[in-house]
C-alpha cells in the first residue's frame, strides 16, 4: 500500500507564503493498493491536484468521512468528474434526513455552484457506507461513526496484511480523558487498533485546545495518547489548523516527537502530514519522500 | 463479514460522556438491559462506584439494589420503566425504592429513554434518577 497526501489542512484552505511546506489544501489522501487500484480519502481541495494527474483511471472510489466543506470542496474541481469515461463511486455517511447525493448536491448546485450533479459528464454513484465491512477494489473497508460535530466516519482500510486508519476529524477525548478509559469506550478505537499507519486529527496544540473543546478536533496530547492506546505503528498528524504556519507546525512536530518519546515510542514513527508527502505503508513503513 | 464488535456504539459512548459531566444520577443500559455505566452522582446514591461494581446484568442489578415498590416488595425486571424503555423503544417514567450498599432505602423517580441509532437500531437506554425527599419532592441533580 502506498499513501500520498494531497491536502493535510483542516477547516478551510490556507494558501500563502508561510504555508508552502505543509500546504494549504484541505483533506485528501490517495491510497494506492498493492494491485495498483486507487482509493481516495476525502475530497477536500487537495483532490483537484490529485485529479490532474489521474489520467486514464476509469473506476474511482472516493471515501468521504463527512460532508463538512473542507472534505468535499474539491469534488467540483476534480478533473475526472468532467470525463465521460470516468466511473466514480462516492461513499459517505448515511443520514435519515436525505440521501448522500441530495446532501452533496446542496453544494454542487446553484447558487453555490455553476454545475449541478446531474450535469456532470462522468458516471457517478453515491453509496451509503455499509454497517459492516465491505470490499472496494480488493481492499476491505470498515467505516464507523466517530466523535466529531455531525455524523462523521473514520475508515479502516486493510489490503493484504497492511492496515491503515484514516480519522481526520475526531475528538475522542471530549468528556472522556483517554489515558484511563477502557478501549471499548474510546471512539474510533477498533478502527485504529494496531494499524500500520494512523492518519489522525491533530488540529490544535495543547495550549489551544481548551479554547476549542467540543469543536470536534483533537489537541496534540490527546492525539498521541489515542495513537499510543491503539498501538498504531506509525502516526501522521493531520488536519492542521488554517492559522498554523510552517514555522508553527515545525515546532508542533518537534513537541510531538518529544512527547511521543515520553510515551516510550520512537520519534521516527511520527510525522506531520505534508502536502506531497508519500509513504509506502506496510509492516515496515518507510517515507519515500516528503 | 463483520468482525465481532467489542466497541460500544458511538451513541452509547457519547451518552456516557454526557453522564460523566452531569450531577444528576444517571445510568446507561445496553440493549440487553445490563447496566454498563453509571456516573459519580449515581455512585453517591448507591454507595458503590461503577469501577467497583462493573457491568451488571438486570438480574445482578436487582439483586444488589432492588428496586422495591412502595410496600417494600421487589419489583420484577419486566415491570421496570427501564425495561419498558428498551423493549418497547419508548420513554418511560416510574417511581420505586432502591436499597443502597449501606442498606438505606432511597425513594426515587426514574426517567428512562431509549437510545436508538439508525445504524445499530436500539443501543440501550439512559436512565436518570430523581431521589425523592421525605415529603416526596424530587430533588433535581442531587445525590443523597
Ligand atoms: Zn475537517
Ligand atoms: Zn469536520
Amino acid at each position: 500500500m502506498r499513501v500520498k497526501v494531497w491536502g493535510a489542512r483542516g477547516s478551510v484552505p490556507a494558501p500563502g507564503p508561510h504555508m508552502n511546506r505543509y500546504g494549504g489544501n484541505t483533506s485528501c489522501v490517495q491510497v494506492t493498493l498493492a494491485d495498483g487500484d486507487v482509493l481516495i480519502l476525502d475530497a477536500g481541495t487537495g483532490i483537484r491536484n490529485l485529479g490532474v494527474g489521474l489520467v486514464g483511471a476509469r473506476r474511482i472510489n472516493i471515501l468521504l468521512t463527512h460532508l463538512h466543506l473542507d472534505h468535499i470542496q474539491g469534488l467540483m474541481f476534480f478533473p475526472p468528474c468532467f470525463r465521460e469515461e470516468s466511473q466514480i463511486t462516492i461513499w459517505g455517511p448515511a443520514s435519515p434526513e436525505a440521501s448522500l447525493e441530495d446532501r452533496i448536491a446542496r453544494y454542487i448546485s446553484a447558487p453555490l455552484s455553476p454545475v449541478e450533479v446531474r450535469e456532470l459528464p462522468c458516471s457517478v454513484s453515491f453509496r451509503d457506507t455499509p454497517a459492516t465491512e465491505w470490499e472496494v477494489a480488493g481492499a476491505t473497508i470498515r467505516a464507523e461513526a466517530v466523535t466529531h460535530r455531525g455524523p462523521t466516519l473514520g475508515y479502516r482500510i486493510t489490503d493484504g496484511d497492511t492496515a491503515l486508519a484514516y480519522i481526520p476529524d475526531h475528538e475522542p477525548a471530549l468528556g472522556a480523558p483517554l489515558a484511563g478509559l477502557e478501549p471499548e469506550w474510546i471512539s474510533g478505537f477498533d478502527l485504529a487498533r494496531g494499524v500500520d499507519l494512523l492518519i489522525h486529527d491533530c488540529q490544535y496544540a495543547d495550549d489551544e485546545y481548551p479554547e476549542h473543546v467540543g469543536w470536534g478536533h483533537s489537541g496534540l496530547s490527546d492525539t498521541l495518547i489515542f495513537a499510543s492506546r491503539v498501538e498504531a505503528d506509525r502516526l501522521l498528524l493531520f488536519h492542521h489548523d488554517p492559522l498554523h504556519s510552517d514555522e508553527f507546525l515545525d515546532d508542533l512536530g518537534a513537541t510531538a516527537k518529544r512527547a511521543w518519546q515520553g510515551l516510550r515510542r520512537d520519534a521516527t514513527e511520527l510525522e506531520l502530514g505534508q502536502e506531497g508527502g508519500e509513504f509506502a505503508v506496510g509492516p515496515a513503513v518507510q517515507a519515500v519522500h516528503a | 463479514m463483520g468482525s465481532p464488535r467489542s466497541q460500544k456504539p458511538l451513541e452509547l459512548i457519547l451518552a456516557r460522556n454526557l453522564l460523566t459531566s452531569i450531577s444528576t444520577p444517571g445510568f446507561l443500559l445496553d440493549s440487553d438491559a445490563a447496566v454498563v455505566f453509571y456516573n459519580e452522582a449515581a455512585a453517591a446514591l448507591l454507595g458503590r462506584s461503577f469501577e467497583d461494581a462493573g457491568r451488571m446484568s438486570a438480574e445482578q442489578w436487582t439483586a444488589a439494589f432492588g428496586p422495591f415498590d412502595r410496600q417494600g416488595a421487589p419489583v420484577e425486571v419486566d415491570g421496570l420503566a427501564t425495561t419498558e424503555a428498551i423493549r418497547a423503544g419508548r420513554p418511560a417514567h416510574g417511581s420505586f425504592t432502591i436499597r443502597a450498599a449501606d442498606g438505606a432505602r432511597v425513594a426515587i423517580e426514574a426517567s428512562a429513554f431509549p437510545i436508538v441509532a439508525s445504524e445499530h437500531g436500539s443501543s440501550g437506554a439512559m436512565v436518570l434518577f430523581w431521589p425523592l425527599s421525605e415529603n416526596g419532592d424530587s430533588s433535581p441533580g442531587g445525590g443523597r
